[in-house]
């Protein structure tokens, strides 16, 4: 059996005495080649097992493995193992060019300047940024300056990524730019990706797996199709009616949405004839109909129904 | 997945972090230029004000010793703590962390960047007064081991700064206080030998002042290096260097430590 790529063990972390628990027993194993989606809520513990994955953060307890290397007691193994691009910071030096910042960080990696060389060129070739390789990244625009940060995570190759966040606050074109790069990373190139986002389309479209965390405890780590199927035996209905009117007494957990034209009453059913029940007690309030949809729930309603049930224990 | 073989190259390692340090000081150079014309100035102004409107030939040599050695504390210190606070506000250092080379490997690259920096500047502090002030010193080899010394004791000092950077950004109001009052005592616009007993005594407790006093010794004084240990200088300030320099390691691995603990490698 393979040794997993990121093996996260007993995994907690309080930043102090009485505070809570940030990460709380968390375990993980990702397999090698995976992209590893990790979702939550502000607050819930992402940034911070990141962090520790890192070896930025020491855990109160637990244990993080990357490629078998333990970080706290083989860091300098662990450090070669993986690069990273942490949310809500640079990552590279704004006053040196793109070129300076992958040779910087590939001599820190422990790269001879001329491999550092090389791997630059193809990288900053790979992003379109070789025509620009000698402007300082103070300059560039943010989704140029998150693809420096990207090329310099992986400048010394490593088979391990860790994204935090990567396409936060970036347009529309950017985003799409380094989700083609995070495909092809894990596709062609066969790294492990562990990905945090706020972005579930992002998730859906990218991630082998996912897990949830809440309150520092995941509460969800199934592959993507697993999860996304499980929650599509449930039939889930749109109720398009005209205007908006007076409506009858609606199932549990039905809710209404207000549109300028058109009123959606939505909701899950266990047995299909409930939806004819409702259909009827509509007709008899004289409501228009328009249409009847069953909607296919996406990675985001499933994630707001998990973090909706882990909240109600 | 077979693991990354790791070789950390230390002298790699170094020469990138002195690289980048040189290339992000040198981003903004005209600040230097000012802060250095300013202070020569300032230096130059004084000497004539002390010296009743005449730059006095007695007071000049040792007093060029002084502000040599202040202006290498000043900017070694200056761009060691500046670019730690930065780095740690902007996130480049928790970045620069993740390296497989210790993080005693990476402080001794940002700090071969500031002596390097430092030192280049304060040849060029002094050498433009001398040269205005027509001041020559005739060349002693006795004066290499007490002047290295004084680069080690002000780096040393240096590093205690850094180590406090690491815990909280407030440290340069304390860099500020520090360096004006070493600026104030070490010799640098008075000689030591002025100054009253008590003062005198404080002001060997500060960085540089026995470096200054022992390389004074040395190139003016015309002392050996065995007449330089036997009449304490040497020694002391020896010890002093030790001291500071253990003081600066211990401070920095504790503050290290419970920045890793806290989570604070990458934000205040």
């Amino acid at each position: 059996m393979n040794t997993p790529a990121i093996e996260i063990t007993g995994l907690s972390k309080r930043y102090g005495p009485t505070a809570p628990p940030a990460v709380d027993d968390v375990s993980l194993s990702v397999e090698p080649g995976c992209v590893f989606g990790f979702l939550g809520p502000n607050g819930a513990g992402k940034t911070t097992t990141i962090k520790i994955a890192a070896g930025l953060l020491s855990p109160t307890a637990g244990r993080v493995a990357l490629n078998g290397c333990d970080v706290a007691t083989r860091r300098s193994a662990a450090m070669a193992q993986f690069g990273a691009v942490l949310e809500g910071s640079r990552n590279v030096y704004w006053n040196l060019s793109a070129w300076q910042n992958l040779i910087y960080f590939g001599r820190l990696k422990g790269m001879p300047k001329a491999a550092a060389a090389s791997r630059a060129s193809d990288l900053l070739t790979e992003l379109d940024l070789w025509e620009r390789r000698d402007e300082k990244v103070g300059g560039f625009s943010r989704g140029m300056q998150q693809k420096v940060a990207i090329a310099a995570a992986l400048i010394a190759d490593p088979s391990i990524v860790l994204l935090d966040e990567p396409t936060l606050g970036l347009d529309v074109e950017a985003t799409r730019t380094v989700k083609k790069w995070i495909a092809t990373l894990s596709a062609d190139q066969g790294k492990t990706i562990l990905l945090t986002t706020h972005q579930l389309d992002v998730v859906e479209e990218l991630c082998d797996r996912v897990a949830v965390i809440r309150k520092g405890k995941v509460v969800t780590d199934l592959p993507t199709g697993e999860l996304l199927a499980g929650f599509r035996r449930r039939d889930v209905y749109d109720v398009h009616i005209e205007g908006d009117p007076a409506l009858p007494e609606l199932p549990e957990g039905f809710t209404v949405a207000h549109g300028e034209e058109t009123t959606t009453i939505s909701g899950q059913v266990a047995d299909p004839l409930e939806i004819y029940r409702l259909l009827d007690r509509l007709r008899e309030h004289r409501v228009v109909l328009r249409s009847l949809a069953q909607v296919q729930p996406g990675l985001e309603d499933v994630f707001l129904s998990l973090v909706e049930e882990a909240r109600h224990g | 997945m077979a693991e990354l073989a790791v070789s950390v190259r230390p002298l790699g390692v170094l020469a990138a972090e002195v690289r980048k340090g040189l290339l992000t000081q040198l981003a903004h150079p005209l600040g230097h230029v000012v802060g250095l014309v300013v202070g020569m100035g300032m230096y130059l102004g004084l000497q004539f004000v002390m010296g009743q409107g005449a730059l006095r030939a007695d007071l000049l040599p040792p007093t060029l010793v002084g502000i040599c050695a202040y202006w290498f504390l000043q900017y070694s210190a200056m761009v060691m703590v500046a670019d730690l606070v930065e780095e740690k506000r902007g996130g480049t250092f928790a970045q620069s962390q993740m390296s497989p080379a210790p993080a005693w490997l990476l402080m001794s690259g940002r700090l071969l960047t500031a002596a390097m920096f430092g030192l280049v500047i304060a040849i060029a502090a002094a050498a433009v007064p001398a040269t205005i002030a027509g001041i020559t010193v005739e060349w002693r080899s006795s004066v290499i081991v007490p002047a290295v010394l004084l680069v080690l004791d002000s780096l040393a000092f240096t590093f205690v700064l850094a180590a406090v950077a690491l815990r909280t950004p407030m440290v340069g109001a304390l860099q500020s206080l520090l360096t004006a009052l070493i600026l104030l005592l070490n010799g640098a616009f008075l000689p030591l030998a002025l100054y009253p007993d008590w003062l005198a005594a404080v002001a060997r407790l500060l960085p540089t002042t026995l470096g200054i006093e022992a390389v004074g010794q040395a190139l003016f004084g015309g002392l050996s290096l065995a007449e330089l240990w036997s009449t304490g200088a040497l020694p002391w300030l020896a010890a002093h260097t030790a001291v500071l320099a253990v003081g600066g390691g211990l401070l920095f691995a504790h503050n290290h430590r419970r920045a890793v603990r806290d989570g604070r490698l990458g934000q205040y």
